[in-house]
């Protein structure tokens, strides 16, 4: 079974806060901001399509995601948005098609950290260990306080790890 | 209120002070049954310590199923609560910690490094004949021997480690006492007492005295490969 009830699709895949989110604290140093916030420019199905990929209806965010792509938009606020729907395809189980959002969103923005672990997260669903570990090495190098990496990474090391334990009897 | 209070710190210091003086450090004089454990390649010993309150030191070992006469050790000292005493014939420096509920610890040579682990002896001094010194140091046999299981944990953080208990045996083969010796990280503890908890010895009828035993594990990732890990998902 993939491990997906260790680490909820919610909790390790990342969303951009530039599409959707309530104004909250940053989270991220004005170095990483390229990408987060593009304030009053969002329009607002891509903030819908946030919405509802935070609410895991996956089909509605695809949905609304990709109607807002399809109007005129700022590049990192497309870049978001392609990650959202690499984030809504990751958690259907759609692992190629996420990658393929996840790699179009960071030709836009190779700044975005959430798009590396996205993309990841995605690799990881097809056991493709290597590039999923790559992906979280750079999605760190970008914001190295991130929670999910360790997580996705962590689910990782159940996979391709096998504990061994031996004993050495004293007497 | 106040009072309260004060009549409750009061108790709790009195229960600590209790408590303290309950433990009291490990007296080594006496004679001990020991194993003396190192690196596998020079295989565990076990041996008899002596020492006497006038600080003298004494070691016998079994070699060849039979225990010779007693060999000198330099003065046992006991400073800061540690045991210290050295082995002139194997060059071989020994601590103990005497806070320990048992008398054991380590020692260290230039090259090298191992432990030890005693358990009161049943004998005061080295018996004369072969048998007789064999029975001083009687094996103890592992008849169930569990596994610790890997922590989930230590596996998601790709955690690797090491850990030395040692504890002693009673006659019915049940393990007590155990202490931690060498532990690299915290997660690795409970999986080493669980399965010594479900570990057992051949009981010893004829032998109603602990004996002391140690065991190291080691706990050690391995990459899967490829296709092994397919298997994994399915």
């Amino acid at each position: 079974m993939v491990r997906i009830t260790l680490c909820g699709i919610a909790s390790c895949l990342m969303l951009s806060p530039a599409l959707g989110q309530k104004p909250g604290p940053p989270e991220l140093t004005q170095q990483q901001a390229d990408s987060r916030t593009v304030l009053g420019v969002v329009n607002e199905y891509l903030a819908a399509g946030a919405e509802a990929i935070r609410a895991k209806d996956y089909d509605e965010g695809i949905r609304l995601t990709k109607l807002g792509l399809d109007r005129p938009n700022a590049a990192r606020d497309r870049a978001a948005a392609l990650s959202n729907l690499c984030a809504a395809h990751a958690a259907k189980n759609e692992p190629d098609t996420a990658i393929g959002y996840c790699t179009e969103s960071l030709d836009i923005n190779q700044m975005n950290w959430r798009a590396y672990s996205n993309r990841a997260y995605a690799y990881y669903l097809k056991r493709q260990f290597d590039l999923a570990d790559s992906d979280l090495d750079a999605a760190l190098s970008l914001n190295p306080s991130a929670r999910q990496m360790p997580q996705i990474r962590g689910m990782m090391n159940e996979r391709r790890l096998r504990g061994r334990v031996t004993m050495e009897e004293h007497q | 209120m106040h009072n309260a209070a004060a009549i409750a710190t009061a108790f709790l210091a009195l229960v600590c002070a209790e408590t303290s003086a309950a433990r009291d450090d490990v007296d080594p004089v006496g004679t001990w049954s020991c194993v003396v454990w190192g690196h596998p390649d020079f295989g565990d010993e076990r041996v008899l310590l002596n020492f006497d309150p006038r600080g003298v030191a004494r070691l016998a070992r079994i070699e060849n199923d039979a225990v010779p006469a007693w060999s000198g050790l330099t003065p046992w000292i006991a400073e800061d609560r540690a045991l210290k005493f050295s082995d002139p014939r194997t060059g071989r420096q020994y601590t103990a910690d005497l806070r320990r509920d048992n008398l054991g610890g380590s020692w260290r040579t230039m090259t090298t490094t191992g432990g030890w682990w005693c358990a009161v002896a049943d004998v005061d001094v080295v018996p004369e004949t072969t048998q007789e010194r064999v029975a001083a140091l009687p094996p103890i046999l592992p008849l169930v021997t569990a596994t610790p299981r890997y922590p989930i944990e230590a596996i998601r953080l790709a955690k690797q480690g090491r850990v030395v208990t040692c504890f002693l045996v009673d006659a019915a083969g049940v393990i007590v006492e155990p202490e931690i010796i060498e532990l690299s990280d915290e997660m690795f503890r409970k999986p080493i007492l669980v399965a010594l908890g479900r570990s057992r010895y051949e009981p010893r009828a004829a032998d109603s005295v602990l004996r002391p035993s140690c065991r190291s594990y080691t706990f050690s990732l391995d990459r899967l490969a490829q296709h092994e890990i397919e298997l994994e998902f399915d």
